[in-house]
């Protein structure tokens, strides 16, 4: 039994992962490989990548951090609603980031216009902007949840000390920080540095590696300089990896025991920063909606349905169909998935669980842009090739490590204990499993769906090479309509991805709250009473 | 011989990479015995309770109840129960629930189950929290419905892996006066791993110290306090134990 399900996991894997990446490496001549180094093109956008995902990394981590602060550490009002809204970029492609930026401060943009701004956002400053939107909800989400876990009884010794405030950010917090900090400053480089749709549309001139590899493999199909551009965009995210392994998480705890006592204030800095923030994350989406119901933005502000029925007529609410079904098949395929496997590596013992553990952690180190171009390769003459499925496979491939985390984490709070009591009072492991662990892990559970569902929603890298011939997704759309200057289209499906997500999650807490879902939760969590 | 052997363990060596936590352990547990297994942390106990129960396999030796080579039956076939430090109860369930729940896997009809299950939370004193759940529970009163879940099988022998060691001290009295009691009442033989030596002492019949998996003595608390077989077993015997010993079984009769 165990080797028939450890004999499928490697044959899923090997389907899913290492054959399609395996057939990049395959393809690389040296002669290839130098072909495409030694261009002119390449070392430009070397150097443009680089740089522009330094500095965008820098700042979003910097912003990330300091949002997180104010919501966790300070006595700022209305944290609910910012954090809703500093989380809400995540729920949208990264190429809808650019394109609100061209909205507001492009050639024709509202504000340019508005303030008569001379910013030529086209090019490294629009590169660096976009990526910040894209990268900070996801800063912001990591230190959200790593500051609240911090031991806080650190703090009130501190306090009774008479230290001060500042040096105890300095002196506690930081250090405390020190390894979640350099492994997310890897992690998000390389998120940066694999997006293509941040570039892609407000790159003007400034070429980097991602776009590179974007012309060459998905509108030229050179798929030999794209192997060897894929492979090159694999090394960040496997420093990255490396950095991961070397940095574990800090131990849980819950900051919050402690902390009534230790003295919090918010300042009208922390208020004045936070609301800044947020309109700047909300400018672009408010602009996303005027340009959808505007007879012409920013022009003629009458209101109107007509961009939406033209919208319609292009073929968005097929693809909108189409991105739901790969939505849900993909969360519901990849949430049992990973639970089993999280399971597996948790619960049992051994080399079988080390290895399945290292298998499911791996997706991470390749970028979705890398992967999907192994898929198309590897996938071409097979009859899975132009349908849905690929589409739905490749995102549970891709998007498989973090829910897998996310499971093993509330796995590995469970006592082991659990299932030396159903052995001994005889109960078979499969009820233990239905009546007790998943009972358990059931909000964890809508977690994971919700990961699958919103990334493979919004997600343009990997699903960018296999769609057409497959279906295609609503999130390509918006390259495609953005090409063709039909902005408020664009603006429209940004919309429409960025609803359907959010609908998603309102769903989600609805169900969270229902009686029979939060019954054991709400008694054994006082804290946090759900509404019935 | 006097007694009736219960629980014979013979030879039992276990090792984890080639570390040897259990050499050769040797005892006999007696029909209706209070039988404490002592010894510091990393001394083998709890891996030792597991051996017994069937969670664990031991490398070597084999494992009798009532005559009967038990050593490679599955758990729940060895007419045994366990209750732990952390309770691990189901605690998505309700406590009468926790009780009732492996009843049905035991060809026990839903009537009997309910009896059953209602009569050992009388036991353990729990009868009207049998509705609530275990987070709304203390620590004593979780660690109480662990017992009757352990109880409602009815086994002969329970093995308890430190059971109050997250206890305070007032709730680790009450406790030890209801094992007692449960032992009495009902006969069933008591298996308790402990590192607290006057716990050990004040509700054991006899005392089984070991020391870095192999047995340095065994024997009834006052063998054990008079004659100490060697230097291992009377850093145990601390001061004043004897009296101290004294005033805590004053609390368990």
């Amino acid at each position: 039994m165990s080797k028939l399900f450890l004999a499928g996991v490697a044959v899923i894997f090997f389907v899913g992962v290492f054959a399609p990446l395996g057939t990049l490496f395959v393809r690389i001549t040296p002669d290839g490989f130098a072909q495409v180094v030694n261009s002119p093109q390449f070392s430009a956008a070397l150097w443009n990548s680089i740089s522009t995902a330094f500095v965008a990394t820098v700042i979003s981590m910097s912003l990330g951090l300091a949002a997180a602060w104010c919501l966790e550490r300070t006595n700022l009002r209305g944290k609910n609603f910012f954090a809703v809204i500093f989380g809400a970029p995540m729920l949208i492609p990264s190429i809808s980031h650019s394109f609100g930026l061209v909205a507001l401060f492009g050639a024709n943009g509202w504000l340019t216009n508005i303030l008569s701004l001379d910013v030529n956002i086209y090019g490294a400053l629009g590169i660096v902007a976009g990526s910040v939107m894209y990268a900070f909800p996801v800063v912001f989400l990591i230190f959200l949840s790593v500051l609240r876990c911090e031991d806080g009884s650190p703090y009130l010794a501190a306090e009774v000390l008479g230290v001060p405030k500042f040096r105890r950010f300095v002196d506690l917090t930081l250090p405390y920080l020190r390894r979640t900090i350099v492994s997310t400053f890897f992690a998000i480089f390389s998120m940066i540095v694999t997006d293509y749709g941040v570039p892609l549309m407000i790159g003007g001139k400034t070429l980097t590696l991602s776009v590179l590899l974007y012309n060459k493999a998905v509108a030229m199909a050179d798929y030999s300089s794209g192997s060897v551009l894929a492979v090159i965009l694999i090394v960040p995210a496997l420093i990255a990896f490396v950095a991961d392994i070397l940095n574990p998480p800090p131990k849980q705890n819950d900051f919050a025991k402690n902390i009534s006592l230790v003295g919090r204030s918010s300042s009208c800095v922390v208020e004045i920063f936070c609301v800044t923030l947020s309109l700047l994350i909300v400018a672009p989406l408010a602009t996303f909606c005027v340009m959808t119901f505007a007879t012409k933005y920013p022009v003629d502000m009458n209101w109107t349905l007509y961009h939406v029925v033209r919208t319609i007529h292009r073929g968005a609410l097929d693809n909108w169909f189409n991105s739901l079904t790969i939505a849900i098949v993909s969360a519901v395929v990849g949430t049992i998935f990973s639970f089993v496997l999280a399971y597996f590596s948790t619960r049992m013992t051994g080399l079988a669980a080390k290895v399945v553990h290292l298998l499911s952690i791996l997706p991470m180190t390749i970028p979705g842009i890398a992967l999907g171009l192994g898929y198309v390769i590897f996938f071409h003459d097979m009859p899975i090739y132009g349908t849905l499925g690929i589409l739905a496979a490749v995102n549970v491939m891709h998007f498989f490590s973090s829910p897998y985390l996310m499971m093993r984490n509330t796995l590995e709070k469970i006592s082991a204990n659990v299932e030396a009591v159903g052995k001994v009072l005889g109960v078979p492991r499969r009820f233990i499993i239905r009546d007790v662990i998943l009972p358990k892990v059931r909000f964890t559970l809508c977690e994971m769906f919700a990961y699958f569902f919103v990334n493979a929603m919004m997600t343009i890298s990997a699903v960018s090479y296999l769609a057409p011939p497959a279906p295609k997704p609503l999130a390509l759309m918006i390259t495609q309509f953005e090409a063709q200057r039909l902005m408020e289209s664009a603006a429209a499906v940004s919309i429409a991805i960025l609803l359907t997500n959010l609908l998603l999650k309102v769903l989600l807490t609805r169900l969270e709250s229902l009686r029979y879902f939060s019954l054991a939760a709400k008694k054994s969590n006082q804290k946090k009473p759900r509404p019935q | 011989m006097d007694f009736q052997l219960k629980l014979v363990a013979r030879e039992i060596s276990k090792a984890y990479d080639k570390n040897l936590v259990l050499r050769r352990v040797n005892f006999d547990v007696r029909d209706g015995e209070f039988f404490s297994i002592l010894g510091s942390s990393g001394c083998g106990k709890t891996t030792l309770l597991q051996i017994l129960i069937g969670l664990l396999d031991a490398d070597d030796g084999k494992i009798f109840k009532d005559g009967r080579d038990i050593t490679t039956l599955d758990p729940a076939r060895r007419g045994m129960g366990i209750v732990f430090q952390n309770y691990a109860l189901f605690d998505n369930m309700t406590v009468f629930r926790n009780v009732a729940y492996a009843l049905q896997f035991h060809d026990v009809d839903e009537v009997t189950a309910r009896q059953k299950s209602a009569r050992m939370l009388e036991i353990v004193g729990l009868s009207e929290f049998a509705s609530k759940m275990p987070a709304e529970l203390s620590g004593g009163q979780q660690q109480r419905v662990a017992i009757a879940r352990a109880l409602a099988l009815e086994p002969d022998v329970i093995l308890f892996d430190e059971p109050l060691s997250a206890l305070d001290a007032s709730t680790r009295l009450d406790i030890r006066r209801e094992l007692k009691k449960i032992q009495r009442t009902l006969g069933t033989t008591m298996i308790y791993v402990t590192h607290d030596q006057e716990e050990a002492f004040a509700l054991s019949d006899r005392v089984m110290i070991l020391n870095r998996g192999v047995v340095s003595q065994i024997g009834t608390p006052e063998e054990i306090i008079s004659s100490p077989a060697n230097d291992y077993v009377q850093s145990f015997v601390v001061d004043n134990l004897q009296t101290k010993i004294d005033s805590l079984r004053r609390f368990l009769t």
